[in-house]
């Protein structure tokens, strides 16, 4: 109780007159207040429109809101009052009362110091135990980074699995392609490109990996992962969407702008008995963004 | 035990002395009631985000009778026409159904998107008026540090949130999260195959992200609130100083009546902005986007606005990386781990910084203008130039389009605006802070009377109990010095 | 009047004249077969058209579409080409340099149809696709066009940006036999999709998907522009955190104004 005696009255609003047009306000809010409410039910059991049911609400709520808002600081007592803060800190005494019942039981307990360490030692290990758990929640990393489902000779299929001719791809087109029976699988969509014309290709591209104009790059970009849509075919660029990362499409996809470091890895891709484009192999460095050990 | 005046009539009464039979906290609750809170506009802020936390939890608890957190495949059959017959996960599924079928769920979705954008936006600009204020200082830099881990916790919880319907865009977002953590040297691999339960985009990642949205971080979040009010209940709020307030008092309103009923009539406004914004202006309209496709991305992706900063960190970031030895820390490691980590690091142990930097390690209940310390005003300044060219940068494209202006043209122009413009704010906040304390003159004579006389001796007769370091409003001559 | 004002009375005319002209094209457009086409040649079409091209095209592009240094060969255009720089006003071009932009066409329907038909003659290219959005399926067109046309038109088809200062235009005024010729031609630095990757129904589902998403339905309330975070972030800060600092403003103001600096 004797903090509420320090308080001191420091300053009071002035005797407010009573103001009709204020109450009318709060009577106005609350009112719109209930009808909003009322309405809401209305359009709801109607079937409900997203646009009146937040007009509705937010009428509603902020009826009851600015009422309350101007009730307050209209009818309500307004006056300032000081209070004092008091010490936060405790006395010395407190303190060291505190301070020296603690120590006692301290001492106690580390009488028994082989005691204290064996428990020490059952904690520790519990908490070696139980970080086992964490184990579950995943596979070992492995391999699987490094590689991809692209063996040699299997075929390139588009997203419906169908295969692919070179003759499907169009001059200054670009297909997505995945390696057959794992059609859409996350680490493989693959672009291929076709240039007008295969001398185009500056020294970047591995020539033999090529068939006639068309190169195949991974679509994932060796930034943070995105898949790198955007083919600009006049400039023969890939742009990257998520970091404006830019590759050049003629000289091996090598980044020229935006945060990338490496070049997109180049597929390498032949055709087969029947005409179909397949790959020859995987590709010979890890795709997609970069880890600590990919160069292992 | 206190017990209540021995009237018999009235409800009010007699629920009181039923729970104080049962508490005896009558004393307590009145000592509550008679809490005095000092007021001044900018003090509201906090409540503000206090009040979007509400909001997003019983929002978020209605959208999880409808959502389903599943990476299962299935085929859409539902009303929406443009999406019949497309694959896509039970997660997206229930996002869409949720958003057409389901009677007022597409309002409620969209005013938790817009509580969640306004929940970090509004811790933001609350821990803004604590910094600028020096309100982080003894003896509230606990407060401080729980404050920045609520706010860490919100922008995680948010990039969760809204990770977790699968449509396009998350799913992109949720791939650059995968490999900042790829990054990561060392551990990198080990982290995501725990993350996602695998490669990208892994088996699992939905399911686990859904329970650390919908509990685990909010419950953290709600401890920690509940600790941040705690300590400021058992501190007392910080004032400005002005006539009558000292370092000894809080001068303000009782919380009962007044204060109360305007705090409540506070919390139902900001629930009407945001049912307001909610049903009138669309957010993620995940059925533009459609499902997500680890071979797809849309142009112009982006993420919520507390993430645009790291993803702007991502895009001007130059194409280096360190390699040795056939290991690499990869590119994304410096703006997605290392930059975060550092402004965090930076910001929690801001207030001990600084009381090392000044000297000043005395108790503080008086708040600073910010003009009054204009290095560290500056240095605020500058920090907020610094991050809010990150987040523009974050939108470069959008940006360029918006604008027709060339995409690179403009990033180079965000390379250099990230070293030049933080430090002509400073410099400019800095002259600013000087000009408005000159042109202050020397406060008004009964004020600095009030603090002299009403706190009861002179400043420097305080000790090391209160504010070595406080000095009170300056006068012009101290300015001038200062300022020469 | 500043000039900024200018500009934009200047842009909503030349878009509300676009728009005129683009739907009454298109209402005029579809043939007795059901199927958009150009407007039927009419007799002496060859001689009309070759005037035009004369006129209008010849200085840049070559006598007979040869080409010269200041613009490409039109031999192997296509009918679909011509098709689509003409009746999206970007040809013929102020400025040879620039990227070509959408502006108001500067031939009527009737004298595109005929310069459509002589580029056609001059030799091979992707011909004047037939296309009929009504026989699409708007799912697949959705499908096809979040994985070949988003990357660079975004999920919304308001346009992107490309590198270097090029960018994907938006997609919102274009009319039905305009989207089936950039595909077929793949102007500009677009990539070009031909029958090979798109059969004809797959065409007319791209193009119903981007018709509907030029007037899409916004049940959330208002789209922002469709351009996703960005403008999101900007309405959540200026109307929800600047509404809600106005009414910490206004509860925190005291009745009486004459308290401490601060107060």
């Amino acid at each position: 109780m004797a903090a509420m005696d320090d308080r001191e009255v420091v300053d009071t609003n002035e005797e407010r007159p009573p103001s009709l047009a204020a109450e009318r306000l709060v009577v106005l809010a609350f009112t719109a207040s209930i009808v909003a409410g009322l309405a809401l039910a209305g359009v709801y059991s109607r079937g409900g429109q997203p646009q009146l049911e937040g007009v509705l609400l937010a009428v509603s709520l902020g009826g009851i809101g600015i009422g309350m808002v101007v009730w307050a600081k209209r009818f309500l007592p307004g006056e300032e009052i000081a209070e004092e803060r008091g010490p936060l800190g405790s006395t010395r005494e407190e303190l060291l009362a505190f301070t020296e019942t603690f120590e006692q039981g301290e001492h106690a307990i580390q009488r028994r110091s082989l005691l204290l360490k064996m428990l020490g030692g059952a904690v520790g290990a519990l908490g070696i135990a139980a970080l086992f758990p964490v184990r579950s929640l995943g596979p070992r990393p492995g391999r699987g980074l490094f590689g991809t489902p692209y063996r040699p000779g299997v075929r390139l299929v588009t997203v419906d699995d169908d295969p692919v001719r070179p003759d499907d791809v169009s001059i200054d087109g670009v297909i997505t392609v995945w390696p057959a029976g794992s059609a859409r699988s996350p680490d493989a969509p693959t672009l291929l490109i076709k240039v007008a014309d295969a001398d185009l290709f500056g020294a970047r591209v591995r020539r033999d990996w090529t068939v006639g104009s068309i190169v195949a790059y991974s679509k994932l970009c060796t930034h943070t992962g995105c898949p790198v849509g955007l083919y600009q075919a006049d400039e023969h660029q890939l742009l990257c969407p998520c970091h404006q990362s830019t590759f050049d499409v003629l000289e091996g996809a090598k980044p020229i702008f935006g945060p990338a470091t490496r070049s997109l890895p180049q597929l390498p891709i032949g055709v087969d008995g029947q005409g179909f484009l397949i790959a020859t192999g995987d590709f010979d460095e890890p795709i997609g963004a970069g880890f600590w050990d990919r160069g292992r | 035990m206190t017990t209540v005046a021995p009237g018999q009539g009235g409800a009010v009464r007699r629920t009181v002395r039923w729970m104080d039979d049962r508490l005896g906290a009558a004393s307590f609750a009145r000592t509550a009631l008679k809490k005095v809170f000092p007021d001044h506009w900018s003090f509201m802020l906090g409540e503000l985000a206090l009040y979007a936390f509400v909001i997003l939890v019983f929002t978020g608890i209605y959208l999880t009778f409808f959502f389903d957190a599943s990476q299962a495949h299935t085929t859409y059959k539902g009303s929406y026409e443009v999406l019949r017959g497309v694959e896509m996960t039970r997660a997206y599924r229930s996002a869409i159904e949720l958003s057409f079928d389901v009677r007022a769920g597409l309002v409620m979705r969209q005013i938790h998107h817009w509580a969640a954008l306004v929940f970090v936006a509004t811790m933001v600009v609350h821990m803004a008026r604590v910094f600028f204020t020096g309100a982080f200082r003894r003896p509230r830099e606990l407060n401080w540090i729980v404050g920045v881990t609520m706010l860490i916790l919100a922008v995680f919880n948010g990039f969760a949130g809204y990770s977790l319907l699968d449509d396009q865009l998350s799913g992109t977002g949720l791939r650059i999260g995968y490999s900042i953590a790829l990054s990561v040297p060392l551990i990198g691999t080990w982290l995501v195959s725990l993350l996602f339960g695998g490669e990208f985009p892994g088996p699992d990642i939905i399911e686990r992200l859904y329970v650390i949205h919908i509990l685990i971080v909010p419950a953290a979040i709600a401890v920690l609130i509940g600790a941040h009010l705690s300590i400021l209940l058992r501190q007392k709020h910080t004032q400005f100083a002005g006539r009558g307030r000292t370092e000894d008092n809080v001068v303000g309103e009782r919380v009962w009546p007044t204060y109360a009923a305007k705090a409540l009539g506070l919390f139902f406004i900001t629930t009407a902005v945001l049912t307001a914004l909610g049903g009138l202006a669309q957010i993620n309209p995940i059925w533009v986007y459609g499902p997500f496709d680890p071979a797809e991305v849309s142009a112009a992706s982006q993420p919520d606005w507390y993430m645009g900063w790291l993803d702007g960190a991502l895009r001007l970031m130059p194409g280096w990386e360190v390699r040795a030895f056939g290991f690499e820390i990869p590119n994304p490691f410096f703006p997605g781990v290392l930059l975060p980590s550092l402004t965090f690091g930076l910001v929690y142990l801001w207030p001990f910084l600084e009381a090392r930097v000044t000297g000043d390690r005395g108790s503080h209940q008086l708040l600073d203008r910010p003009r009054d310390r204009p290095v560290r005003t500056a240095l605020g300044a500058a920090t907020i130039a610094f991050y809010g060219v990150l987040f523009l940068a974050g939108g470069g494209d959008v940006i360029s389009t918006t604008f027709g202006l060339s995409v690179n043209a403009v990033f180079s122009a965000f390379r250099i605006l990230l070293v030049v413009l933080p430090a002509v704010a400073g410099w400019v906040t800095w002259r600013l802070c000087h000009e408005l304390q000159l042109r202050d003159g020397p406060p008004p004579a009964d004020e600095s009377v009030a603090v002299a006389t009403l706190s009861g001796e002179p400043d420097d007769g305080r000790g090391e109990e209160h504010g070595a370091g406080y000095r009170g409003p300056k006068t012009e001559s101290e300015a001038v010095g200062e300022h020469n | 009047m500043t000039s900024g004002h200018r500009h934009w009375i200047a842009a909503v005319t030349v878009t509300l004249a676009a728009v005129a002209w683009v739907s009454s094209a298109a209402g005029s457009s579809p043939s007795p077969a059901g199927a958009s086409g150009p407007p039927a040649p009419v007799a002496g079409a060859d001689t009309a058209g070759r005037q035009l091209y004369l006129t209008g095209c010849s200085s840049c592009h070559g006598v007979d579409g040869a080409g010269s240094e200041r613009g490409p060969s039109l031999r192997q255009a296509g009918g679909a080409a011509a098709y689509y720089y003409l009746s999206t006003g970007r040809m013929p071009l102020a400025d040879e340099q620039a990227q070509p932009r959408r502006k108001d066409p500067a031939y009527s329907p009737a004298e595109i149809g005929l310069l459509v038909e002589y580029v056609a003659s001059l030799g091979g290219g992707p011909r004047l696709p037939h296309v009929d959005p009504a026989a699409g399926d708007l799912a697949q067109g959705g499908v096809l066009y979040r994985s070949n046309c988003a990357p660079c038109h975004t999920a919304a088809g308001i346009g992107g940006a490309l590198s270097y200062g090029r960018a994907a235009p938006s997609l919102h005024s274009s009319g039905p036999l305009q989207v089936a010729s950039a595909v077929r031609v793949g102007p500009g630095q677009m990539p070009k999709f031909g029958s090979e990757t798109f059969d004809q129904e797959e065409l007319d589902s791209i193009v119903r998907y981007v018709q509907h998403l030029r007037a899409p339905p916004t049940p959330g309330g208002a789209a922002l522009g469709s351009a996703g975070p960005i403008p999101e972030g900007f309405v959540a800060w200026f109307f929800g955190v600047g509404a809600l600092v106005l009414a910490v403003l206004w509860i925190g103001k005291r009745q009486d104004q004459n308290r401490g600096r601060d107060g």
